[in-house]
């Protein structure tokens, strides 16, 4: 391993004349500690250096979501506040209603509340709608304006508009919301500039990993996405997310026979939800749980074995716990009744609270046929992404897996999409072609195989997994360090897979790799450096010195699960360590032309790019000085 | 709606002024006729205050009403702009911070390092918010001393005690520090130390800096798992975490950006040690500051990639992994029997936890949160408007413009039919809510009966020095989809000036005076009393105020045209309201309610004039309970008798009233400036907003 880093570093330094050798050569030279990396964008460099020399005060960082907003002062751990939008934020001013106990049809327990159509009910708390047909701009914009006056003023105590804003944004955003919010904290206050950074890779920075699959099961959507080295690769969204769980949660402790005493069953379907929205929530956060995966079929625990070097994490759960599982459903909880929360209590079933959890978030109980593209299962949904990602970020990202958002709460939620998302790479591995005919055809070729080894058993049973297509070599990406996968299999795929010429033709890649791994008799560092990141290798040089021998490798191919401190902490950690983001909006320049005055990316170049004929408004040349960019949301 | 019955609010103008949207401006820039014609208020996609012409009524129940409505008494005035300035149009300056439990005040300094709590004794109950108080344990008096034993914070209203989580104090004072401690060592002995130096980072954050790097030195040779799933073995708090990810990061970018030997390297205090940085500063001020011409040409390397940091990794780098069994155990202590519905924390107790906190007994006693006093000034001329003291112990301000002492105070009270007793400040905004009142005595403004006619009587009273002429105007049936109809009998009237109350007092007789010299705060009773001393009869001024007052007052009869009643600075006039119907069950046909049958709906609405559309618009497919009649499309009448209307919102069924209130005065010219002659110059001066008068309750049960 030394000695080909060596010779790799040397080609690699006359690539990049910044070379740390060259440095580590001259220790006694004064140099500038750099300490942001504002290298990384050069076109802001100008605009951000004026800046960064005045003494500046900490940065503001709000986390922007459908429900909740959190707010806080870079440099700390947690966000200072975390304030909903609900009707009671929207009361008039001096509408003191929520205090009142007497007079107050939502606590008083004579009169019954109607059945409100789940929509409505859940709507009324949520800040924004992605789907803004049925969205008041103005009344978003008046929610906007109250909250962070509120936050201002009852958390933050400090006055608004002083300080550099930083906004953590979901990744997509439509334009007419974001020009609202940035209108409306602009023309309402004196940002200096407002800067955009994404939720998800921000819950990658505080999870101290460069990539990462960040699952964020949020309000109206849960969103998978793909992070790799900080970019956002992949996106997958579906509709199983938090409102639908709340939803469901809510009929069901509507349906509740006790509760409605002469209430006909509902019928399951569009019901409306007579619970209060308050209630409904505070028992989804206290009870919802979500059972641990049903004990696996000894095939497929022998498949995951083979997939998985390390199963522990997710293989280990369902056995040790099948016994206390069969107890914790026996047991009953007691809740506030909902009909009445203030007085009396109803006994439900404990296993109750995992039903909606289950129907909602995993589909139970509905055929795949009958999913829609955006209301797949969380599992599936993971499956998908990952499937989407390129081998190699793939094998990265599988094993660097962030959960965030409200449903990331519910205990035992990770270990179950885990170990579910196991399940499904065991059983189709990663091949996105499914299909009777393509079964039929893999069992003929399996069954034409020569070599009866336990492998050709395992591809009877599931020829998608023996197929295993692009990329053995992630799967067994641990492999180097206990490789026995590695070589066993890769010479056998490579017999095997020559007879079915589609898949080289869908794999394109699959020869390369193949050649790669041919010579067999490669010392191992060598063949783990053909299948590390080169970004890896390349720290792992230039460190090398260092501690980097002392430091675990890092893992790929392996479902695991890393924990984050969440997109708040991470826009928290970046603003305070002074990188900019890519989507710095200064005040002046916004308020010239608003959104349209962003120039789109310059390797965007589809048609329509935004004109910038006027003359006199801009410099022509100088378009570097002035111009900003939405990146992302542009 | 929100206050007892009944009641005025005022919408602020600057509701119909839309967040200006810049890239609206850029396009009408870049029409061709390249005008100058700037719209700035272009109305936002849904007109709802069409700025044309204020031609659009102001619907008090629309949604974006309750940002723009506020009581009275919430309001400022700027007299630079001569306009009423709420909350949304003023910014606000911070004069000081001070906690409200011990009303200490907090330098601004140590503000945010104290992260905006109190750093004293004062604590909330984390379980009912309440503020915990310091008790002693023990309380042994021995000779002169008194031997005082541990201490605890207790709450006097829910009897949570940090017993509960097994907390002691050694002494009494600075509990928070003690805190700090505490539960540093508590959640996790092996990392005390570093706890307590994270608080510390957070008193000076100039110790941060330098405690991380030596805090987390390269790779401590401590516990070094080996990337397996039990990592976790000694996992750090989120807080800790979050500084060990800090360190990890600082140690990363200067790792990659400079050279790792360089003792400067990780220093990042020196910004200006090295020539180089020198060689920065200049070149700002050179025509091209782009980034990378300015290092290439300090250190003649091209720009290149950025070299990249590796990530973080083990435990103490911040990284971690969670148990495989955490979430189960959760599980298992959701279910069990000690902890059910109250061992489980609520959502609001949740809300300033930390993240992990779940259960009861993992609450912290919170330290109270710091509260301002704050300035305020007009956002468009800076005027200051709101000046407090800044002693957190005085209530006084040193400016303090607010609105009602330049708008007139609106109040409004029913009409009593004649015969019924009046009861001289029932009704009127004061405190006491009418539905309180003996039934018969006054109308219940909490069931108001739909389709008879009920009159009000609205008062202005006006507390500037000049006389104001009021221009009062409404629609006359109310939007919405219960369509009250109104008439302001009569629209237009003065107000006399708030002048000196000893003029008139002086002129007229001395019992009024007096009456009406309290008259800013019991509002209820100075219409009374002046009526009485109108008429003349002095002693009967004494006992009008008493339920036997002379009864002939409210035999008066209204007419359209005439003002009601006026007095020194205020001025009644009567409108009429005719309360419709509620439209759960029939679709609020206008009948009387003695002939009210199901057979009937075939009358046609009569009053659905301007609100027909809004009720077509409320009427979303999603909320039919049954199938809508998709063939009927014959007539849209029809149809609304088809279509069982949705149901009833909450506060719908209140009658509020919008009101656009013009008023107009002549004002001395209160500006000095040099050059105009100040004194006796008068100025007209107009101002126009909207009021919502909330009458009452329309009553359900009278339904068909």
């Amino acid at each position: 391993m030394a000695s080909t880093s060596y010779t790799n570093s040397g080609y690699d330094d006359s690539k990049r004349p910044f070379s740390m050798s060259s440095l580590r050569g001259t220790p006694s030279s004064p140099h500038t500690p750099q300490h942001n990396l504002r290298s990384n964008n050069s076109s802001f460099a100008s605009t951000t250096s004026s800046t960064s020399f005045r003494g500046e005060e900490d940065a503001i960082i709000f986390e922007l979501g459908a429900r909740w907003l959190r707010a806080g002062f870079e440099g700390e751990s947690v966000p200072m506040c975390v304030v909903g939008c609900g009707p009671e934020e929207c009361r008039r001013v001096g509408d003191y209603r929520g205090w009142l106990k007497t007079n107050n049809p939502d606590t008083d327990p004579a009169q019954s509340r109607p059945l409100i159509n789940p929509e409505d009910w859940a709507s009324a708390y949520e800040l924004w709608k992605m789907d803004l047909r049925g969205v008041d701009l103005g009344l978003v914009e008046d929610k906007i304006e109250r909250v962070f006056r509120e936050t201002y003023n009852k958390y933050l105590l400090t006055d608004a508009g002083t300080s550099r804003l930083v906004l953590v944004l979901p990744a997509i955003m439509p334009h007419p919301l974001l020009s609202a919010l940035l209108s409306t904290l602009f023309s309402r206050w004196r940002f200096p500039s407002i800067t955009l950074l994404t939720s998800a890779t921000m819950a990658a920075t505080a999870a101290g990993v460069r990539s990462a699959l960040v699952v964020d099961i949020g309000w109206a959507e849960t969103v998978v996405t793909g992070v790799y080295e900080y970019r956002e690769i992949a996106i997958k969204r579906s509709t199983r997310a938090m409102k639908a769980l709340l939803q469901e949660t809510g009929r069901l402790l509507t349906s509740i026979p006790t509760a409605r005493g002469v209430r006909s069953q509902p019928a399951p379907g569009d019901s409306g939800i007579s619970v209060r929205f308050e209630f409904c929530e505070e028992v989804a956060s206290r009870f919802l749980w979500c059972r641990p995966r049903e004990g696996p079929s000894p095939a497929d625990l022998q498949q995951q074995q083979q997939q998985q070097p390390q199963p522990d994490d997710s293989e280990t759960e369902p056995t040790t716990h099948h016994s206390p599982l069969s107890s914790l459903l026996q047991r009953t909880v007691e809740i506030p009744s909902p009909s009445n929360p203030g007085s009396t209590y109803i006994n439900l079933p404990f296993s109750t609270f995992s039903e909606p959890v289950e129907s909602v978030l995993f589909a139970a109980g509905t055929a795949d046929c009958e999913l829609d593209d955006e209301e797949k299962p969380l599992p599936l949904l993971i499956y998908n992404a990952l499937l989407t990602l390129p081998p190699d970020a793939r094998g990265t990202c599988m094993s660097r897996i962030i959960f965030t958002g409200g449903g990331a709460n519910i205990p035992g939620i990770r270990q179950r999409i885990l170990a579910d998302v196991a399940a499904l790479v065991a059983e189709h591995g990663w091949s996105p072609v499914r299909g009777k005919v393509i079964e039929q055809q893999r069992r003929k070729l399996a069954n034409l195989r020569i070599s009866p080894s336990s492998d050709v058993q395992a591809s009877a049973q599931d020829p998608a997994s023996s197929h295993l297509t692009t990329d053995p070599s992630e799967d067994n990406r641990p492999a180097p360090s206990n490789d026995t996968p590695t070589e066993t299999k890769s010479p056998e795929r490579s017999t095997y897979s020559e007879p079915n010429p589609e898949s080289a033709t869908e794999n394109p890649t699959q020869p390369q790799q193949q050649q790669q791994q041919q010579p067999p008799e490669d010392p191992k560092p060598e063949d783990e450096a053909d299948l590390e990141d080169p970004i890896e290798l390349k720290i792992r040089r230039n460190n090398r010195d260092r501690d980097r021998d002392a430091l675990p490798p890092s893992v790929q191919g392996v479902l695991r699960e890393v924990e984050s401190l969440g997109p708040w902490a991470g826009a928290s950690l970046t603003t305070s360590l002074k990188i900019r983001g890519l989507v710095e909006i200064e005040r002046e320049k916004y308020l010239q032309h608003g959104l349209a005055g962003a120039t789109t990316r310059e390797f965007e170049t589809h048609g329509h790019h935004v004109p910038d004929r006027r003359s006199g408004l801009r410099a022509g040349g100088g378009g570097d000085r002035s111009s900003w960019t939405l990146a992302g949301w542009g | 709606m929100s206050r007892p019955f009944p009641y005025a609010y005022i919408s602020c103008p600057c509701a119909n002024t839309p967040v200006p949207d810049p890239s609206k401006k850029r396009r009408s820039r870049e029409s061709p006729q390249k005008a100058s014609s700037h719209h700035p208020d272009q109305p936002k996609p849904p007109p709802r205050f069409d700025d044309s012409e204020d031609e659009q009524t102001f619907d008090p129940r629309a949604p974006r009403s309750n940002f723009s409505l506020y009581p009275p008494e919430h309001l400022l005035y700027c007299e630079d702009c001569h306009q009423i300035k709420c909350p949304r149009c003023i910014t606000e300056e911070i004069v000081c911070w001070y906690c409200p439990n011990c009303l200490f005040e907090t330098p601004s300094s140590m503000v945010k390092s104290e992260g905006n709590r109190c750093a004293r004794n004062c604590f909330n109950c984390p379980a009912c918010t309440a503020p915990l108080a310091v008790n002693t344990l023990e309380n042994v008096v021995r000779g002169g001393t008194s031997q005082q034993g541990p201490w605890v914070l207790s709450c006097g209203y829910c009897m949570w005690s940090t017993l509960d989580i097994g907390i002691k104090f050694d002494k009494p004072t600075n509990i928070r520090t003690q805190l700090a401690k505490l539960t540093a060592t508590d959640t996790n002995p092996s990392r005390s130390r570093q706890m307590s130096r994270t608080f510390a980072d957070l008193k000076s954050p100039l110790s941060t800096f330098s405690s991380i790097d030596e805090q987390f030195p390269p790779a401590p040779g401590e516990a070094r798992p080996d990337d397996s799933p039990d990592q976790s073995n000694a996992p750090l708090s989120p807080d800790a975490r979050f500084h060990a990810l800090k360190g990890f990061y600082k140690n990363q970018i200067a790792a990659t950006s400079s050279s790792s030997s360089d003792p400067l390297g990780v220093d990042f205090g020196a910004g200006f040690s090295s020539p180089g940085a020198l060689n920065r500063i200049m070149s700002l001020y050179t025509s091209s500051s782009r980034l990378s011409s300015l290092y290439g040409g300090a250190s003649k390397k091209p720009k290149t990639k950025p070299p990249v940091m590796r990530e973080a990794l083990t435990a103490s780098e911040g990284f971690k992994t969670p148990a495989p069994d955490a979430e189960a155990g959760l599980i298992q202590r959701m279910a069990a029997d000690g902890c059910g519905w109250d061992g489980l924390a609520s959502l609001e107790q949740r809300v300033f936890q930390s993240p992990d906190a779940r259960f009861v007994e993992e609450l912290l006693p919170l330290a109270t949160l710091l509260r301002t006093k704050r300035a305020k000034r007009c956002k468009s001329c800076k005027h200051i408007l709101v000046k407090p003291e800044q002693k957190p112990q005085s209530t006084r301000f040193r400016i303090r413009l607010i609105a009602l002492s330049y708008i007139p105070l609106p109040t409004l009270r029913p009409l009593m039919p004649a015969g019924q007793i009046p009861l001289p400040g029932a009704g009127v905004t004061s405190s006491s809510s009418s539905g309180s009142h003996p039934a018969g005595l006054s109308m219940n403004l909490d069931a108001l009966p739909p389709l008879r006619p009920t009159q009000l009587l609205l008062t202005l009273k006006n507390h500037m020095f000049d006389p104001v002429r009021i221009t009062l105007a409404t629609p006359s049936v109310t939007p919405g989809r219960v369509a009250s109809k109104v008439t302001i009998l009569c629209p237009q009237f003065d107000i006399g000036a708030n002048s000196d109350v000893w003029d008139e007092a002086l002129q007229g007789n001395p019992t009024a005076a007096a009456a009406s010299a309290g008259g800013t705060a019991t509002s209820s009773h100075a219409p009374a009393d002046q009526r009485s001393s109108r008429s003349g009869a002095a002693p009967a001024t004494a006992t009008a105020a008493a339920p036997g007052a002379p009864l002939g007052i409210f035999e008066k009869v209204a007419e359209a045209g005439k003002v009601w009643d006026k007095g020194r600075n205020w001025t009644t006039v009567v409108l009429e309201v005719v309360p419709g119907t509620l439209p759960s069950g029939s679709s609020g046909v206008t009948l009387p309610p003695s002939s009210r049958n199901p057979d009937a709906r075939t009358t046609p609405r009569r009053t659905t004039g301007p609100d027909s559309d809004s009720d077509r618009d409320s009427d979303t497919s999603s909320f039919g309970g049954k199938a809508p009649d998709w063939t009927g499309r014959a007539a849209e009448q029809q149809q609304q008798q088809q279509q069982p209307p949705p149901p009833l919102q909450p506060d719908e069924d209140v009658l509020e009233i919008p009101v656009f209130v013009r008023m107009e005065w002549d004002s001395e010219n209160q500006i000095d400036r040099p050059g105009v002659s100040a004194a006796g110059e008068m100025v007209k001066r107009e101002l126009a907003y909207w009021m919502v008068l909330g009458v009452g309750r329309i009553d359900p049960s009278v339904l068909g």
